[in-house]
């Protein structure tokens, strides 16, 4: 089954620096077309600056909408990359080798984008938010307002920080070795540069042991930032208790494994990506589709089993709203036909599609499902949100619906634009694949012979 | 430099005989030598203990559900270690992780000690209310309709019979090619031969008879996991958290499961620890096991606090009067005296101590944090089982209105019944440990062939296959 | 007195000829930090004989979980102190909404010096790059010796008997 290709370094080098030295006519015109829709969706930002929220849908007694939505799937996706890094690390998967960087920076740019999407956007008005920051300092000097830290609006800004900071420290600490390998094939100014990022990597015994610790180290420590900041986001939606459907102790956990069962299936399209447009399938191959979609097998089972105890648990409660509230999100009209495809898309088509070695194998199989995984999460987070709010309490005033406004829409996509641009950029700056890592599993490949049969094995320290 | 497909030559395993034949004798021994006779003395005498507790407990005490908080944590203990504990050859066998080879029997045989369990949950069906009684419940009662106010009493006992028989039928069909062996070991004629023979079914090693059990195990091993997550489902839903009126945590279920993965690795470990110092074991289990397992049982006792603090915050932050009554009943109130050493012990502890690598990479450290986690995993129990049982007469379905009366165990029923319960199961243990081989001889024999030392220049590396 | 040290490195293609020159430059009597290995990929450890780097690395996040655990503190107790305003009828000083501020703010203690202590035991930033040949990052092995510069031809000996590939001085 494991089909094993034994390369060269100065290959590997050649293979994977390629986009860095040469930059190919497709890249021109994909930065162009993502920078255009992302323009676009700045364009309706400041619109919307111009005329204030009213241009949006949103409006009483629904205000968290589109935007919100889109920061919780975001957040979801951004848990692609530890996932998929520290956890494979930490249990010695050596088929993380080619997917990890760009899984990690698949981790930034979701976290911006969310960023983009939440405070920034949905605030309305962002500078108050920002200026001055107001989860560390006075929102007012005169008077001395500090921020309530008992507020998950106070929570949520830390943990996002704290999981950006970690990530892009993360990222750095693991291209050094790869951004040494980019000096020494440099002139001139990029030279320079390059010298400057890579801090003077030489290559030494300590340097290559510490490289190897720091994984493991950093990828223990990033985990607990990890689960806690999808948990955090949940609770901006738990803690309280106004809104049917939100307030339940498993939003934590299942808010966790949603992100990770479309994060992982976020990274298996990036991984049918890379190898049609960055052609790497030397370094991405069938075995490596196999073993993400065994895991995304257990990951979306997983989320299935939690789904259907915060559904069994809404209506254990016996209250007439909540159990309301789910009558509207299955059988009226447009929630029904949302629900639908949400539970079609996220679940039954993709998980019983992985079942088959074929499919998992397919990169084209596995584009498509992993693609319906995410359109099916990004309505269940909108079918949480928006159903909850509509039906807010018993003696609410507005019954009113919700419709995303094309402004709404436009910032949504660019958003996802915003995501595109920023992994071609990185493309072009730096490997998205970890040489060093492939490297090191081309030393470490061994074969052991019994009988007539070759079974592949590593070397483990 | 570079290592080219010419370069990786493969390593040939001449896998001699005397190899496999060391460990066929050693092992074949091992599971012949071991005296035992004194421990089975012992926990025979004290398991009788358990049925003079149970008897008074009937007879005596009477049979209203108040009484019974302390059996049914008993359960929920038995449910939550040595019925998870299987998991500890399941997961490592589905994720091919060769350390498991040497210990994966040790945890399979807890699956045979299941029927100790399922035992002493029997009476527990006549204490549980019927829905009829106004419970909250999950089975959508309605008299009008006809659904029958039994069907949790129905889908438990349907579900924790199938349980403890797939544990059974999990370590039978794991014991088949050892079976294989000890039947080819054993003198012709013998009752052992015949024995053996019976057990070890049409076993004859051919390779469709290797195909069909690796593919069986791993069939069976995801069933018993699944069953396992349904049966604290069931367990932890309709025999305590409905008993609680106003009690809503739609994650106790998984909390409940999760635990008790972590007490489950914690017996394990705890068993493997004794195994090791008086088995004559220590040429098959050594620090790699140990090691692999507390990286593990830390990252379970992690877990333990995420779940914990999960539903903690938003039943707290909530502070609905049903939500405070819940907190102040099972956490704040009573049994805050329970509930601090169960937080050291499963949580706190495990984090302070086993995060010094040094510890981690011991024999010794993960085994007394192993003995932490086991207390407080019973304590954990109690807390739960007997605080929701101490309001089961509650008629009141939406909300607790005052924290009830404390139930303390009595020595002469609760706590009688334990010692003997537990005894039983470690007789069972022993009993088993007489017959059959400790470590899986067939696979210990599989990992002579993938995994080998080598010279590598000027160092010493371990080479590990990984087949498909 | 201030004597002049001057490096030397020797280029190799075949891991076993680098053990070699490891094991001549030891039996000349260099000390062990005066020559290194550098490679462009991580072997495994002992793999030229080389002595093993002491790693302090453990002390760096145990040092930023204490500086972040004590900046959480002072920051959810200090601002709430400040602003004291009873929201939701929690406590001014409610301990698990400061648990997960502190667990955060540990959280990145911790995360801030690791990535500190990796670059600072790594040696690094590096200013001056010293004995060094780009031919490492595609596969080549380097062996660089820093010492006195009377003792640069017996290291050049060295080199050539094990089978240097290439010797240079930068």
């Amino acid at each position: 089954m494991q089909e094993h290709v034994q390369l060269d370094q100065k290959e590997i080098n050649k293979d994977l620096l390629d986009t860095i030295f040469h930059t190919p006519m497709w890249w021109y015109l994909a930065v162009t077309f993502f920078g255009v829709v992302f323009l676009i969706g700045a364009s309706a930002f400041g619109y919307l600056l111009n005329q204030g929220l009213g241009v949006t849908g949103l409006n009483r007694p629904v205000f968290w909408g589109a935007y919100v939505v889109n920061f919780v799937f975001w957040i979801g996706i951004s848990h692609a990359g530890i996932m998929i890094s520290a956890i494979l690390r930490l249990t010695q998967a050596e088929w993380r080798r080619p997917i990890t960087r760009a899984a990690e920076v698949l981790t930034v740019f979701a976290l911006t984008a969310a960023l983009m999407a939440a405070p920034l956007v949905h605030t309305g008005r962002p500078w108050r938010a920002f200026l001055p920051t107001p989860w560390i300092l006075p929102y007012d000097f005169a008077r001395g307002i500090w921020p309530n830290i008992r507020s998950p609006f106070v929570w949520d800004p830390m943990a996002i920080s704290t999981y950006l900071v970690a990530s892009s420290l993360f990222i750095f600490i693991a291209l050094l070795p790869d951004l040494a390998i980019i000096r020494d094939r440099s002139t001139g100014l990029r030279r320079v540069i390059y010298s400057f990022l890579c801090l003077g990597w030489r290559g030494t015994p300590r340097q290559w042991k510490l490289q190897i610790v720091a994984g493991i180290l950093l990828s223990a420590l990033v985990l607990p930032v990890f689960v806690s900041v999808h948990s955090i986001v949940s609770w901006d939606f738990a803690v309280q208790i106004g809104t049917e459907g939100w307030h339940s102790t498993i939003f934590a956990p299942y808010f966790i494994i949603g992100a990770i069962h479309s994060g992982v299936a976020a990274v298996a399209t990036l991984m049918a990506v890379m190898v049609w447009v960055w052609k790497l399938h030397k370094y991405i191959t069938p075995d490596h589709f196999d073993a993400i979609g065994r895991l995304l097998i257990v990951v979306g089972l997983t989320w299935f089993f939690f789904f259907f105890l915060e559904w069994v648990f809404a209506l254990y409660t016996l209250e007439d709203p909540e159990i309301a509230m789910r009558k509207l999100q299955v059988f009226q009209w447009p929630w029904s036909g949302m629900f639908a495809v949400f539970l079609i898309t996220s679940f039954i088509i993709p998980v019983t599609a992985w079942l088959f070695r074929a499919v998992r194998r397919s990169l084209l199989w596995m584009f498509i499902t992993t693609i319906l995984v995410n359109v099916g999460m990004w309505l269940e987070r909108f079918l949480i949100i928006v159903p909850g709010l509509m039906r807010r309490t018993h003696l609410v005033f507005d019954w009113g619906s919700y419709q995303p406004s094309i402004i709404e829409l436009l910032m949504v996509i660019a958003t996802f634009a915003w995501l595109c641009l920023g992994m071609l950029v990185f493309s072009k700056i730096f490997p998205l694949v970890p040489l060093f890592d492939i490297k090191e599993a081309m030393i470490n490949r061994e074969k052991i012979k019994i009988g007539r049969k070759e079974i592949p094995a590593s070397i483990r320290e | 430099m570079d290592r080219n497909v010419s370069d990786v030559v493969a390593i040939d395993r001449n896998v001699s005989d005397v190899a496999f034949k060391n460990v066929n004798n050693t092992l074949v021994e091992a599971s012949n030598q071991t005296n035992l006779k004194w421990p089975l003395i012992i926990f025979a005498i004290l398991s009788l203990l358990g049925f003079v507790g149970f008897s008074i407990k009937v007879f005596v005490e009477g049979v209203g559900s108040q009484q019974w908080g302390y059996h049914a944590a008993l359960v929920a203990f038995l449910l939550s270690s040595i019925q998870s504990a299987p998991m500890v050859a399941i997961a490592p066998r589905v994720a091919k992780a060769h350390w498991r080879r040497s210990t994966s029997r040790i945890a399979e045989i807890f699956g045979l000690l299941g029927i100790v369990n399922l035992l002493l949950f029997i009476p527990l069906m006549w204490i549980l209310p019927s829905l009829a009684d106004g419970r909250r419940s999950l089975w959508f009662y309605d008299a009008l309709e006809g659904v029958s106010p039994y069907s949790p009493h129905i889908w438990a006992i349907l579900a924790i019979v199938v349980l403890a028989f797939l544990g059974v039928f999990y370590l039978w069909l794991s014991l088949l090619p050892d079976f294989a062996i000890l039947r080819d070991h054993s003198k012709v004629g013998t009752v052992r031969k015949k024995i053996f023979k019976f057990l070890s079914g049409r076993w004859w090693g051919s390779s469709s008879n290797w195909y069909m059990h690796k593919h069986r195990l791993g069939i069976v091993g995801a069933h018993y996991f699944m069953l396992l997550v349904f049966v604290h489902f069931l367990y932890s839903m309709d025999f305590c958290m409905s008993l609680v009126p106003g009690w809503i945590d739609a994650l106790f279920p998984i909390t409940h499961a999760a635990n008790a993965l972590q007490a489950g690795v914690a017996v394990f470990i705890v068993t493997m620890y004794i195994i090791y110092r008086f088995g004559g074991y220590r040429e098959y289990i050594g620090l790699d096991q140990f090691w692999a397992l507390s990286r593990l049982l830390f990252a379970l006792s992690l877990l333990w606090f995420w779940f914990w603090f999960s539903s903690f915050i938003i039943l707290w932050y909530g502070g609905k009067p049903s939500e405070r009554f819940v907190l102040e009943l099972l956490m704040a109130g009573p049994y805050i005296y329970v509930f601090i050493p169960v937080f050291i012990l499963n949580f706190a502890g495990p984090l302070l101590i086993m995060m010094w690598n040094a510890v981690r990479k011991s024999i010794l450290g993960p085994t007394i944090v192993s003995i932490g986690v086991l207390i407080g995993t019973m304590l954990d129990r109690v807390r739960l089982y007997v605080g929701a049982y101490s309001v089961s007469t509650e008629p009141d379905k939406y909300a607790l209105h005052s924290v009830p009366n404390t139930i303390w165990p009595q020595f002469s029923s609760d706590v009688l019944l334990w010692i003997g319960s537990i005894s039983a199961v470690i007789l069972l243990y022993l009993m088993v440990a007489k017959l059959i081989p400790l470590v899986n001889i067939a696979e210990q024999k599989e990992l002579l062939l993938y995994k080998l030392h080598k010279e590598f220049h000027r160092t010493k590396v371990m080479v590990l296959g990984k087949p498909e | 007195m201030f004597t002049k040290r001057k490096s030397i490195i020797g280029l190799y293609t075949d891991e076993n000829s680098v053990a070699d020159a490891m094991d001549g430059l030891k039996s000349k009597g260099f000390g062990e930090n005066e020559y290194e290995v550098l490679t462009g990929v991580p072997y495994p450890e002992g793999t030229f004989g080389e002595a093993e780097p002491h790693l302090h690395l453990h002390k760096f996040p145990l040092i930023g979980a204490v500086f972040g655990f004590c900046l959480g503190l002072v920051f959810t107790i200090g601002t709430q102190i400040a602003f004291p305003v009873v929201t939701g009828g929690k406590p001014i000083l409610a301990i698990p909404a400061m648990a997960i501020i502190m667990y955060e703010l540990t959280l990145l203690g911790a995360i801030l010096f690791t990535v500190g202590g990796i670059i600072f035991e790594s040696r690094l930033p590096k200013l001056f790059m010293g004995a060094y040949d780009p031919r490492i990052t595609e596969g080549f092995i380097g062996v660089v010796v820093n010492t006195t510069e009377d003792n640069l031809d017996n290291a050049q000996d060295v080199f050539k008997s094990s089978g240097a590939e290439d010797i240079k001085f930068p």
